[in-house]
């Protein structure tokens, strides 16, 4: 199988595409609006369980995210040839190689990129309020939450059998969504993914309500950078940056 | 001569209907995102939209809702009601899917046990509706035998008038003209023409879908697994739909005292029909996609002779994935019946 | 305006009050509670709706509400009798309440059996383990009125015996020479002193060999037992009109809102439990 895009409803809209047989590659369509990280198919239910290959097409972001899955042991990579593509200024251009490994130098280079690439006006006006101010700014943001479970839908990274919003023995999080159920559903989201979240967008875009989910994410992946040099998805053999600890941790709680 | 409502009047309009004790509802966006909303100016209505992002619902069946307050003590529990606020409501500028949306909810809510959480709200609202001039790629009102100047669920409707300056009032239902008596001194007789109605193309053959649909066999046909290959499973096509209806209870408190409130929920998701014992009739996506195709066009009339669908096309225009109910029923339209 | 025709009339998710006044351990993790309306006015309009075959939703407040048949049956209806088994939030909740305590109660839901229909008849119940309670609301809907049916014949089976529930009364059924009792444990499943059969409920049931003439059949049990009954049924010439069966599906409101216990365009919560064997068949099985 290979995964791609196909034309959508309108011009500046592409469809996921899974091509099993050689008519079905005829829609298949590559150009700048092809912007959905694919990579979250890869672990729906039974699509790798044949141990047959699958070939995907994915941007950078789309490549890390696969390194994380295969990472957190969600897939095996030697089922997995990637179709590397980038978008830069409209322009798509092909990326070379087929295997996770070969994307390393670019990754690199992305993550020495990072710091300037996580700043956005938005988040530095937000980094530039009082808590009070910051708070009332997530509450109207949040406010507009339906709990339609999008974002979680929509990322690669939560692929969890039952999220955390489902166990009801105990009930961890509020379903309801109020004031503090959407606080608690998109700040345990956060939690969830900080040094797993690559940036994709896919939340943020498949957010019916336009909650800006983005933000949040790029603060926790600056914080992570710069606290633990921890740059998610850089290869299938990272260390997930909330499951592992080091001895010599100054913080007592930790051993 | 038709009744005309100015534009330039619809400020002193809302601050009457204000006076009169209603909130005045209407399309409102800010920054990101958009819905029906209370104002207080008419400046703030956003009339501009083809549709609010967030269907008329919520109004009427909001997203989370507490139903009733308890408090336990030593072996006695005492229960009581939560109602909805008994205010008086206009929606000012609803679309006629929007409205038809409510119409068609109407006769589930109410079939055998009348559910007052929606009916109370209902009776106190008034829905002015604002006829459709333009529409978008996803709008369909006219493939579900609808039109962009419907008066389903309204009670009065407006047709804009050509030189863009207001509307033509039809006054519809009893509670549309008690509305509107308040603001009788506001409108004029004229004799200005209405702006054409949107042209809204036809995008599939519903009873050709239906006949499908109805067929026993095609239950199992392999057609659900390909359609919906590419569904990742969010609500956001039922959530913003103005005629998915599915809630869940929730009780938050502890064991002394608490609330149970109405939750929407979603046949999207794999939880909704889990059995305890693990069995899950609806276990795939492709099964919960067939079911909401086939609640709207084949159940849902069975039992209330309307498709559960007025055609506003949110769950397609907002899909993260491009998929939805139009093209669904498109691909049906093209299989052998 | 008394406190519960408000209820009916404003806020119809709005349960009524329960208190415990027995409780009893049926086999491991199965328990069966016995409840009585703290209104007069909620037991007053229960007593004009329920019909055996029914539910209600039994809930405990601060954890929620889940679905099970009321299994007493309508000839005695001054109080609820439900059985269940632990397994999620709402039933440990129901488990650790103790007598004396309160409980919530909404229903009685659904349709009925049309015990009327089977005057005359004779009656054959086959039934395996926690699906007992549905069958015996109609069995002692029919003995408490034994004169009206002809030969009753009570097939039921358990993985195990300690499976088996309500055993002091399949003590008591199996004392009455009006009733032929079958009972029956899977291989394995017996104790040293099992004098009754092993085996599986169809095979079990293919032994008694029940007549078809004239005959009602009444199953309850998990899906796959229903499914070899059934064929056991027609093997022995049962017309499927003449079978009746529950289907226990998903509920949260029981009044035909909340969209998920629907198969097909059938709403279980309205149109069921009840339904015979040959309106199951025309349901859309994938969707069962």
């Amino acid at each position: 199988m290979v995964i791609g895009y196909k034309p959508g409803t309108t011009a500046d809209r592409r469809r996921p595409h899974f091509i099993r047989t050689p008519e079905e590659a005829d829609q298949l369509v590559l150009d700048s609006a092809c912007i959905t990280n694919l990579s979250g198919y890869l672990v729906s239910e039974g699509l790798l369980s044949d141990e047959k290959a699958v070939a995907i097409f994915l941007k950078p972001d789309g490549i890390r995210s696969i390194n994380i899955l295969a990472a957190e042991a969600q897939l095996n990579i030697d089922q997995i040839l990637i179709l590397g593509f980038d978008i830069n200024d409209n322009q798509v251009t092909a990326l070379e190689g087929e295997k996770v490994e070969e994307f390393a130098t670019l990754i690199e280079s992305i993550k020495e990129q990072a710091p300037d690439a996580l700043k956005n006006p938005l988040l530095e006006k937000i980094e530039g309020m009082t808590p009070k101010e910051r708070f009332t700014f997530w509450q109207k943001e949040f406010s507009r939450c339906i709990k339609c479970y999008a974002c979680r839908q929509a990322c690669p990274m939560c692929y969890c059998r039952r999220c955390i919003v489902d166990c009801n023995q105990p009930q961890w999080v509020n379903t309801s969504s109020h004031t503090l159920g959407n606080f608690e559903w998109n700040i345990v989201r956060a939690f969830h993914l900080s040094g797993r979240c690559v940036g994709c967008g896919n939340c943020d875009r498949a957010c019916p309500v336009n909650i800006p989910l983005r933000l949040i994410n790029a603060k926790m992946a600056q914080e992570v950078l710069g606290s633990f040099d921890h740059f998610a998805g850089m290869s299938h053999t990272q260390e997930p940056v909330l499951a592992s600890f080091k001895k010599d941790d100054s913080e007592t709680f930790i051993l | 001569m038709t009744r005309i409502l100015q534009s330039d009047n619809l400020d002193k309009c809302v601050a009457r209907w204000r006076e009169a004790g209603l909130t005045v509802i209407g399309p409102v966006k800010n920054e990101s995102s958009s819905s029906y909303a209370a104002v207080e100016k008419a400046a703030e209505f956003d009339f501009s939209l083809i549709m609010p992002d967030r269907s008329i619902k919520e109004l009427f069946f909001p997203q989370t809702e507490p139903m009733l307050q308890y408090t336990i003590k030593k072996q006695r529990i005492d229960t009581s009601d939560f109602t909805p606020p008994p205010e008086k409501r206009i929606i000012f500028g609803a679309r006629p899917c929007d409205a038809s949306g409510l119409a068609i909810d109407d006769p589930l809510f109410g079939w055998d046990y009348k559910d007052n959480f929606w009916f109370q709200r209902r009776d106190t609202t008034v829905i002015v509706t604002i006829a459709c001039t333009k529409a978008d790629d996803f709008c369909m009102c006219t493939s579900l035998k609808l039109v962009p100047d419907s008066t389903k669920g309204s009670d009065v409707l407006l047709r804009p008038l050509q030189n863009n300056k207001g509307w033509q009032v039809e006054e519809l239902t009893d509670r549309g003209r008690d509305a509107f008596n308040e603001i009788a001194d506001l409108l004029q007789d004229g004799s200005e023409p209405a702006a054409p109605t949107a042209v809204v193309a036809e995008k599939f053959n519903l009873d050709t879908c239906v006949a499908w649909l109805q067929k026993p066999e095609n239950f199992e046909s392999t057609f659900w697994r390909e359609i919906s290959m590419r569904c990742i499973g969010c609500a956001s096509c039922t959530f913003l739909c103005p005629t998915c209806h599915c809630f869940d209870f929730q009780d938050e408190g502890d064991t002394y005292s608490g609330i149970r409130r109405k939750n929407w929920d979603s046949c999207s998701f794999a939880l909704f029909t889990m059995h305890t014992s693990g069995h899950n009739p609806r276990a795939t996506q492709s099964a919960r996609w067939r079911q909401r195709i086939m609640h709207k066009f084949n159940y849902f009339p069975g039992k209330f002779n309307v498709n559960s669908c007025s055609g506003c096309g949110r769950c397609s225009r907002q899909c993260p994935v491009d998929m939805g109910i139009t093209e669904t029923l498109q691909a049906i339209s093209t299989l052998q019946p | 305006m008394t406190e519960t025709s408000q209820s009916v009339q404003q806020n119809i998710y709005k349960p009524a009050i329960m208190k415990i006044v027995a409780r009893h351990d049926e086999a491991p993790g199965v328990k069966t509670m016995r409840v009585e309306f703290q209104n007069p006015t909620d037991l007053e309009l229960f007593k004009q709706r329920y019909r055996t075959g029914m539910f209600g939703l039994y809930g405990v407040y601060g954890e929620g509400e889940s679905t099970f048949c009321v299994a007493s049956p309508e000839t005695r209806n001054e109080y609820i009798e439900f059985t269940f088994r632990q397994s999620g939030r709402v039933t440990s909740a129901l488990a650790n309440a103790d007598i004396g305590d309160v409980i919530t109660f909404r229903g009685p839901y659904g349709n009925r059996f049309p015990i009327e229909q089977f005057y005359g008849k004779n009656l054959i119940f086959v039934s395996g383990g926690i699906a007992l309670p549905p069958t015996r609301s109609v069995i002692w809907s029919c003995l408490d009125q034994r004169e009206k049916f002809g030969k009753i014949t009570i097939v039921y089976g358990a993985r195990t015996v300690a499976d088996l529930v309500y055993k002091h009364e399949l003590e008591e059924w199996g004392k009455r020479d009006d009733i032929d009792l079958v009972l029956t444990v899977d291989p394995g499943g017996e104790t040293p002193d099992w004098k009754h059969r092993i085996g599986f409920v169809p095979t079990v049931l293919e032994q008694a060999a029940p007549s078809p003439e004239n005959c009602i059949a009444v199953i309850c049990g998990p899906p796959i037992m229903i499914k070899f009954t059934l064929i056991s049924l027609k093997k022995l010439g049962f017309d499927e009109s003449n079978v009746y069966t529950t289907l226990e599906n998903r509920m949260k409101c029981g009044v035909g809102k909340c969209g998920r216990c629907n198969v097909g365009s059938i709403y279980v919560c309205k149109e069921g439990p009840v339904f015979t064997a040959a309106e199951v068949s025309r349901m859309p099985q994938a969707d069962l």
